[in-house]
């Protein structure tokens, strides 16, 4: 006899690893991209994923190939995205020249990386809506809650990642339907920039949640009406300004946006 | 309603174990989405309703639920989201989460009633949430109108027309207008296309409002690639309108920062739908249309920055003091001023007047103590690096200073004249001429001179006296010869540059003139076809008769360096285009005829002075007739009789070579009749070339037999006595009335043998 619905949903209860609060808990979705999904969009990825409101985040490059400085300019690193972990990385770089690698700050960046999830993977090659639950049980910091696969914000750290960006999900066919914002933040390939870009990706994303949570608190008509001036804004409305703050607050990052569909 | 809040987060975990159920296996979902639809329908607390809405969007966009079990589910759950629209429902999210699901429900319920066109039901309910989104859209809350757009977008694609991929397999095609039967029972296909087009133009009408909210420009824009990729029949019509959209005309004043962010996110969005594609089709007709319109997105961005930059920048730059680049845009306004010290009272020298430094040190030092290379080395940098408006000031103060000099000397002068008689033999038109490039190195040297010379006959004048160009180091034979070439060079892009066609006024009134003209008069292209030629045969001709006392080996050497390198330039130039330089080589040859004769006739009197030595003359029309028709010859073709008929008519002079030269035509069976006909022209209208024309003609008409029919004919006229035995004239004769006399003659020297 099959069991019925009732019984699989008791059932699973106590599966559920993190019985989430409704309002409190909701948090807005975010998706980090870089060039290789190594410095810049993994440096974000660590701060939104252990910030005191620890987003669920999800990262990406949109390269076509992960590209890592090697001894000199002409012979880069190049390793295949979603089929190289971090771990292999940082073991071949280390036995190569652990030296050179641990001056230019590689090995710190991988060993970091490696922490936080499994390995690169390619924007291009992301299906929106596949559940990665897989991701969750893994481990990967920022997984919880990215599940179902979609992501309410992604931000990309340069301009032609984020046209690759746009570009892809035009050509993705937009078949969920579900709205998503889509940031870019310039922020130059290297670990001092990185780091800024990351602390300033935070605060943007911070700005970012605490709109969209007021929006849904302000339910039903009376919360609707009640509200004055910017707070009448919706979370999606308010994104313009939201960034232009952000903007004056942080001019060296030169920043975009557009609203796209998954 | 009555459940308390425990209960909720309780059931909303439950729920959220239930969907990590089914997002690790798919195939959960029917029994858990019919399971859960009771619990958040339209009666439940808002936490169930926004969740319930949010799964239900989940469910029917999820990539890992095949189509075949979204259609099957797809129509349980319309009446829910239909009761929960008419709620009313208020919640932004749930409305928004809603909408989506509507969107991606729509595809899949219009095959299944292509698939069912008994399903009525089905069908209103779905029309009637079709209309219920339409018609409250515009009232929507932002969020929700952005998934309304999405929804639109949605209806159109599925009410358009698309590819038909597969037309024994309908189950495969994408689902469009075009799987519809013609004949299906609610599906009326010109009715849907109507709708969808009217729902089209309202997609597209936040193009052409005034004012554009920049989310739901983003969002249709963002939209729009699959509609322009998949359907056809509207894909230029969308193109078109997102042509027409310029962001930076659709805002209102003040440009706040949010607005710039709106403007700039909706030209780049366009570009990136643009980009998109022209990647996807690079010969899309309309390409060149969408190149345009991004580059004059570009320039109009920048012209809103700037304009907001300038708008921004200037009220805030007085108590913005401490701003260091706008510190530098002001210092760049006021330069530092030049300090120009006064000119010491009494005579001035050339040394005073340019010195503007009043450091003693400075102006006393000898630039000429420093090596050439040395100056050049620490000049260049610096002068790389003057700064604009010092140097204007310093040019400013120099000529001032020299204008009071002047005003001055003048007003000395006059006053002298009238004075006394005894100035007026002083150089009244002194033009002080110098080049600036010398000054530097000549002035100490200049001044002190002019000085000693000047200040003992004119103690009365400032000591500004004439200034004298140093000599030029003399030339080198090579460096005179590269010079020479350089001339001749440039001479020859006159050519090409001068106009080749004159216009027909200024033809007519060269035509008038006639053999009056003058060579070269005219500036244009002839005339300086004439000078090249003279400069290649007359000017190195005194020279190398200047020269001939000197050894064999020096003269040949001068020869390669100035006559013949301008001929060999003149050969390569008419060859490269023969057939319409060919005038030029005429002219040229001309030249070089008449040259020879001149020479000839000088070196003639001079033998009958010295009688002693017999001068030569080196002689060029031959050599280079010869060469100028061995470099075009081989190109002829049998067409080419006009130009070989001129080359060799308006030449001055046909010798054997020459002749020798034609007759190798014949070698070549299809120019054999450029050969004889080129020849008989000769004969006809060159009488001095006509017996060397003739031999040569018999010549041709022995070797060659496939000249014998054309040859024969000019032969019997001109000199039928050269024709051979009368068996063959017969045969040949036959086809032409040989008059008889000269077969006579021709038979006699047979005879006699």
């Amino acid at each position: 006899m099959p069991p019925t619905t009732e019984s699989m949903v008791a059932a699973s209860a106590a599966v559920a690893s993190n019985p989430e609060a409704p309002t409190e808990s909701w948090k807005l979705k975010f998706c980090t991209v870089c060039a290789s999904n190594n410095n810049r969009s993994m440096e974000a990825h660590l701060r939104l994923s252990t910030a005191p409101t620890a987003f669920p985040v999800i990262s990406f490059g949109t390269g076509s190939l992960v590209r890592l400085p090697g001894p000199s300019i002409t012979q880069p690193n190049v390793y295949g995205f979603n089929t190289t972990s971090y771990n292999q990385m940082y073991e071949e770089l280390q036995s190569k020249d652990e030296r050179l690698y641990r001056n230019n700050g590689i090995l710190n960046m991988l060993d970091r990386n490696r922490n936080l999830k499994w390995g690169p993977e390619r924007f291009q090659d992301w299906v929106p809506g596949l559940p990665r639950l897989d991701h969750v049980s893994k481990g990967d910091k920022g997984a919880l809650g990215t599940e179902g696969g979609v992501v309410d914000v992604i931000i990309t750290c340069e301009e032609r990642c984020w046209d690759a960006v746009v570009d892809d999900l035009m050509n993705k066919g937009n078949t969920l339907n579900r709205p998503v914002h889509v940031f870019n933040i310039d922020i130059k390939d290297n670990h001092e920039e990185a780091l800024l870009g990351g602390k300033a990706i935070l605060d943007l994303a911070n700005r970012l949640n605490d709109a969209a949570i007021a929006q849904r608190n302000t339910h039903g008509p009376e919360g609707w009406e009640n509200g004055a001036g910017a707070a009448r804004l919706s979370f999606d409305e308010s994104v313009p300004e939201i960034l232009a703050e952000w903007q004056e607050k942080n001019p060296n990052l030169p920043a975009l946006w557009t609203l796209a569909w998954l | 309603m009555a459940q308390s809040t425990d209960q909720v987060v309780d059931q909303v975990a439950q729920l959220n174990a239930a969907r990590n159920l089914v997002l690790g296996d798919a195939a959960l979902y029917p029994r858990i989405v019919s399971g859960i639809l009771p619990i958040v329908g339209a009666n439940a607390r808002l936490e169930l309703r926004r969740w319930g809405a949010d799964f239900l969007a989940e469910t029917f966009a999820s990539p890992m639920l095949p189509t075949a079990q979204k259609q099957q589910l797809a129509p349980g759950v319309l009446q829910t989201i239909q009761e929960i629209l008419g709620l009313p429902e208020t919640d932004t999210a749930v409305l928004s989460s809603l909408v989506q699901t509507s969107a991606s429900l729509y595809p899949l319920i219009f095959r299944h009633i292509v698939n069912h066109p008994e399903d009525n039901k089905t069908w209103e309910t779905m029309n009637a949430i079709k209309q219920d989104i339409l018609r409250k859209m515009d009232s929507f809350p932002c969020p929700v109108k952005i998934c309304c757009i999405k929804f639109l977008q949605r209806v159109v694609q599925v009410q358009t027309p698309g590819l038909i991929a597969d037309p024994r397999r309908p189950d495969q095609n994408e689902t469009s207008l075009a799987v519809v039967p013609r004949t299906h029972a609610l599906l009326a296909i010109p009715h849907l296309e109507a709708e969808s087009s009217g729902l089209l133009d309202r997609l597209l009408g936040v193009f052409q409002e005034e004012t554009s909210d920049p989310l739901i420009v983003n969002a249709t824009l963002n939209c729009l690639a699959p509609l322009i990729r998949t359907r056809q029949s509207i894909a230029n019509k969308i193109i078109l309108t997102v042509l027409e959209f310029y962001p930076a005309k659709h805002v209102l004043p003040p440009f706040t920062p949010a607005v710039l962010v709106s403007v700039k996110s909706m030209e780049r969005t366009a570009r990136a739908l643009l980009v998109n594609v022209m990647k996807k089709n690079p010969s899309h007709p309309l390409v060149g249309k969408m190149q345009m319109y991004i580059e004059r997105l570009m320039q109009s961005r920048l012209e809103v920055t700037d304009d907001a930059s300038r708008k921004r920048g200037l009220p805030l730059e007085p108590t913005d003091g401490l701003d260091n680049a706008k510190r530098a845009r002001l210092d760049a306004l006021t330069p530092p001023l030049l300090n120009i010290p006064h000119l010491p009272p009494g005579p001035t020298s050339f040394n005073q007047l340019f010195t503007l430094t009043q450091d003693v040190g400075l102006s006393s030092f000898d630039v000429k103590q420093l090596p050439p290379d040395l100056v050049v080395k620490i000049t260049v940098p610096l002068l790389s690096q003057v700064n604009q408006s010092m140097l204007t000031q310093a040019v400013d103060a120099i000529r001032n200073r020299y204008q009071t000099i002047t005003k001055e000397q003048n007003l000395k002068r006059q006053q002298q004249l009238a004075a006394a008689a005894a100035a007026a033999d002083e150089d009244d038109d002194y033009e002080p001429d110098y080049d600036p490039m010398d000054v530097g190195e000549n002035i100490s040297e200049e001044a002190t001179t002019v000085a000693a010379e000047v200040a003992d006959l004119q103690h009365d004048l400032v000591s500004l006296g004439p200034f004298v160009l140093p000599q030029p180091p003399p030339l080198t034979e090579e460096e005179a010869g590269d010079v020479g070439r350089s001339a001749v060079a440039r001479v020859f892009g006159m050519i090409d540059a001068a106009d080749s066609t004159p216009s027909p006024a200024q033809s007519k009134s060269q035509q008038q003139l006639g053999f009056s003209r003058l060579a070269g008069s005219t500036f244009d292209r002839d005339a300086w076809v004439v000078l090249l030629t003279r400069l290649a045969t007359r000017s190195p001709a005194g020279l190398e008769s200047g020269d001939k006392g000197k050894g064999e080996s020096t003269l040949s050497r001068r020869q390669t360096t100035i006559s013949d390198s301008i001929r060999e330039t003149l050969y390569r130039y008419i060859l490269e285009d023969f057939r319409a330089r060919l005038n030029i080589g005429i002219i040229w040859l001309n030249e070089e005829w008449y040259n020879d004769r001149v020479r000839m006739k000088e070196a003639a009197s001079e033998r009958d002075d010295q009688g002693d030595e017999e001068p030569t003359v080196a002689l060029y029309y031959d050599t280079w007739a010869l060469r100028l028709l061995d470099g075009f010859l081989p190109y002829l073709d049998s067409r080419d009789i006009k130009v070989l008929v001129r080359f060799l008519s308006e030449i001055p002079e046909v010798t054997i070579p020459i002749t020798r030269r034609v007759a190798s035509l014949a070698k070549d069976p299809e120019r054999v009749n450029l050969c004889v006909q080129a020849l008989m022209y000769l004969i006809m209208f060159r009488p001095p070339a006509r017996e060397m024309c003739l031999n040569t003609l018999e010549d041709v008409y022995q070797t060659y037999e496939e000249s014998r029919p054309a040859a024969g004919k000019i032969l019997a006229k001109w000199r039928p006595q050269a024709l051979p035995t009368p068996v063959e004239t017969v045969t040949n004769g036959a086809a032409e009335p040989a008059p008889a006399a000269p077969q006579a003659e021709v038979q006699a020297p047979v005879i006699s043998m």
